[in-house]
């Protein structure tokens, strides 16, 4: 056990930190929000450094790349970097060409989807049909884009979009659900911790009765509450991150599962807390989108219905664990 | 980060399973519903500790130099988690090792480490905590109990109130003002006082988390040696500090309240519960909840381990024990409905273990206010 970072991995996050410094950050997120944009410029940047790649690479894994995602997340970047680092490598051991987005099939819509994170800049869609994932390529005229205020660009898919392409093996809808699950959890502990950061400033800062407003009791409670939800989930995310891992020993698909579905039900779970308390506390500024706060919070609560939400992910947890099939 | 354990610590939890599936009663489950402080667990604990210290198990992370093996903070960890996990079989006794023994080699004189040291390895010594008073709760600093100088003796008149294990204890580990005229974090000492002495009267306080389970403990003009004093006169609070930092994380409460989780889950599934949506989800819910409490804990293990200075990450594992342990004693309550009612069932007695999670060893409130300041860096006034 060590829960320190080694030095390879302080060396990437210094290096992800600076080109993110460059490229992303909550003003260049609510200027493509306005415009409904994807970031291709970030993607780009975070693929020709070899970023999107560590997953597979032979000195780093997927805890790296989860490391990134957190980090990209936390920069508010406007790309789908859970998909290509971290979902797509590990359903398929390959890279994908991005932008990827994830869906999955609802029969209870024969025509076209819910709206979809991405969707209508992806070139990759990752299906989880079932049993089965698919892996399609995407043309025009498969998305149709959906006017949203939760932080993502969207669209919606058409069903024959999703049903195009061949299924990958029985067993590949659990395995794409499992990183789906971590990849969740890694963009929401992102997202809560800047979410939580700006609130912290705001409230040290703020001042009414003649105080700071962070100084009062009532506000400290509910921010330590998050902090320990947060900090939680964060360390829940690492560890199913590292499940995967050869040293890990874990490797069993079951140890696997079980973990990415605690984090993400802890993670989902903080985020509507996390949403709750930081919308409350900035006042009416925080709602505002001259306030950076939307540019997460927003998010949080998309990350929180996906995958049937956080009843789902509670649910798939007690499976992986006491369900009969283990 | 590595979240795998070596092969040695993996071999050491697996022999320790395996020593206690040999060496713990038919009816330890029954025995151990009563808590690391009723009867049948303290003074099964004398035996088993003494099995634990044969194998040189009890107080492996302590330092060569008092009869340790310098294991590492995580092979102490994995002790305590098993032990909880079962319901500590250490009984009281796990106080001795966590946090008692390492302030006394820290603070203690000569003649202390000489006695006291030994007594816990051999896992053969009770002990009680003697720092809240009516008065002085989550103020500690409110204490008042006095200690007078009178030649080689401390004479101690005061009373101490919610005191565990103290109806076993030989001795206590016991706050006092020795300055009259001081006030808060000054003029406070630290007594180790022998529970046979005359003038300790000890009373029970009913309670409805269980039989023996709080007690006052008066003392009337007790003569206690100035021999016994630990570490310097009138600057205790120094000690207290470090004592409570290896208090607060060493009982793994959230090993428990997995187990008795898992023991749940069983009783959902032969209920036929485990098909019912929202009994899944709770039980989900409640695993997350464990599950964030021990890397939470975790945490703090590895801040140890790596030699960091305490930091509020301990706060942050403590609220998310409380958490954990509500969560799956909420859930058994619920699970096990009607039946959870009587007195000894499986529900009850988590229950009731769980229902103090949040006040003892520092409330909540105290613990999210250190959050608050130290972790998060929000001011105090201003
Ligand atoms: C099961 C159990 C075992 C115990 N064992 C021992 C033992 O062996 N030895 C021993 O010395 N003590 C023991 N205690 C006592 C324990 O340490 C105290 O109960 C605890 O410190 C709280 O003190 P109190 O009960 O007086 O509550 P109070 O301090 O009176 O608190 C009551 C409420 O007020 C809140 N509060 C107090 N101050 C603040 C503040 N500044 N800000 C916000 N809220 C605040 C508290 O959080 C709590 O919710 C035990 C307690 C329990 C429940």
């Amino acid at each position: 056990m060590n829960f320190e970072l080694d030095d390879d991995q302080i060396a990437i996050l210094d290096a992800v930190g600076g080109l993110l410094d460059r490229h992303a950050g909550a003003a260049r997120a609510i200027e493509l929000a306005a415009k409904a944009e994807y970031d291709h410029a970030l993607e780009a940047a975070l693929c020709d450094a070899g970023f999107l790649g560590v997953a597979l690479a032979d000195e780093t894994g997927s805890l790296e790349a989860a490391l990134i995602t957190e980090s990209v997340a936390r920069a508010g970047g406007v790309v789908a970097v859970a998909a290509a680092a971290l979902i797509a490598p590990g359903l398929t051991g390959k890279n994908l060409p991005g932008p990827i987005a994830v869906a999955r099939v609802d029969p209870s819509r024969p025509n076209r989807s819910a709206p979809i994170r991405f969707a209508g800049h992806a070139r990759t869609l990752l299906v989880l049909d079932g049993e089965h994932a698919r892996i399609v390529t995407l043309e025009t005229g498969d998305a149709e884009p959906t006017a949203s205020n939760y932080g993502y660009p969207m669209a919606r898919l058409s069903r024959a979009a999703m049903e195009r392409g061949d299924d990958l093996p029985v067993g590949s809808g659990a395995r794409l659900a499992r990183w789906w699950r971590l990849a969740i959890a890694v963009e929401a502990v992102g997202a809560m911790g800047a979410a939580l950061d700006t609130t912290v400033e705001f409230v040290k800062n703020r001042r009414q009765f003649g105080r700071a407003i962070g100084s009062f009791q009532a506000v400290q409670h509910r921010l330590a509450e998050c902090a320990v939800l947060v900090e939680g989930s964060r360390w829940l995310a690492y560890e199913a991150a590292y499940a995967d891992s050869e040293q890990a020993g874990v490797g069993k698909d079951g140890v696997c599962e079980e973990r990415a579905a605690t984090a993400a039900a802890h993670a989902t779970a903080a985020a509507g807390r996390v949403f709750a308390e930081t919308h409350q506390l900035t006042g009416a500024m925080g709602f505002t989108r001259e306030h950076d706060l939307h540019v997460w919070s927003m998010r949080l609560q998309a990350l929180r219905v996906e995958l049937d939400g956080v009843s789902g992910q509670r649910r798939a947890v007690a499976l992986a664990r006491w369900g009969r099939s283990h | 980060m590595e979240f795998h354990w070596s092969a040695e610590d993996s071999e050491f939890r697996e022999e320790l399973l395996r020593f206690m599936a040999e060496h713990l009663p038919d009816d330890w489950e029954e025995i151990s519903k009563g808590g690391p402080g009723s009867d049948d667990q303290a003074t099964f604990s004398r035996e088993f500790c003494a099995l634990l210290a044969d194998r040189g198990w009890l107080t492996q992370s302590w330092p060569k130099e008092f009869g340790g093996k310098d294991a590492s903070p995580w092979r102490h960890a994995i002790l305590g988690e098993e032990m909880w996990a079962a319901g500590e079989p250490r009984g009281p006794q796990y106080m001795n090792v966590n946090w008692i023994g390492p302030t006394i080699m820290e603070y203690g004189s000569e003649e202390q480490k000489a006695l006291h040291l030994p007594l816990i390895s051999r896992g053969d010594v009770l002990w009680c905590q003697g720092f809240s008073e009516p008065e002085a709760g989550s103020d500690l600093v409110a204490l008042r109990t006095l200690a007078i100088r009178d030649g080689d003796f401390y004479v101690v008149n005061g009373s101490k109130i919610w005191t565990s294990y103290v109806n076993h204890a030989q001795y206590c580990f016991l706050l006092v003002r020795t300055d009259p005229e001081s006030k808060r974090h000054r003029g406070i000492s630290i007594l180790l006082v022998p529970m046979d002495l005359p003038g300790i009267e000890v009373r029970e306080i009913p309670s409805v988390v269980g039989d023996r389970y709080f007690h006052e403990v008066f003392f009337s003009d007790v003569r206690v040696p100035v021999g016994c004093r630990l570490g310097p006169e009138h600057e205790g609070w120094n000690v207290v500090a470090y004592s409570l930092q290896y208090e607060r994380v060493g009982a793994a409460r959230y090993a428990r309240a997995a187990r008795m989780l898992d023991a749940l889950a069983q009783y959902a599934d032969e209920c036929g519960l485990l098909d019912d949506p929202t009994t899944l989800e709770k039980l989900g819910e409640a695993r997350a909840a464990c599950e964030a409490s021990r890397v939470l804990t975790y945490r703090v293990i590895d801040l140890r381990a790596h030699g960091s200075p305490p930091t509020a990450d301990t706060n942050v594992a403590r609220v998310a024990g409380t958490l954990a342990e509500r969560a799956v004693a909420d859930l058994a309550m619920e699970i096990y409905g009607r039946d959870g009612l009587e007195y000894g069932s499986f529900a009850d007695s988590h229950f009731r273990l769980a229902m103090t999670a949040g006040v003892a060893v520092g409330t909540t409130e105290v613990n999210l206010n250190l959050v608050a300041g130290r972790f998060l860096g929000l001011p105090r006034d201003s």
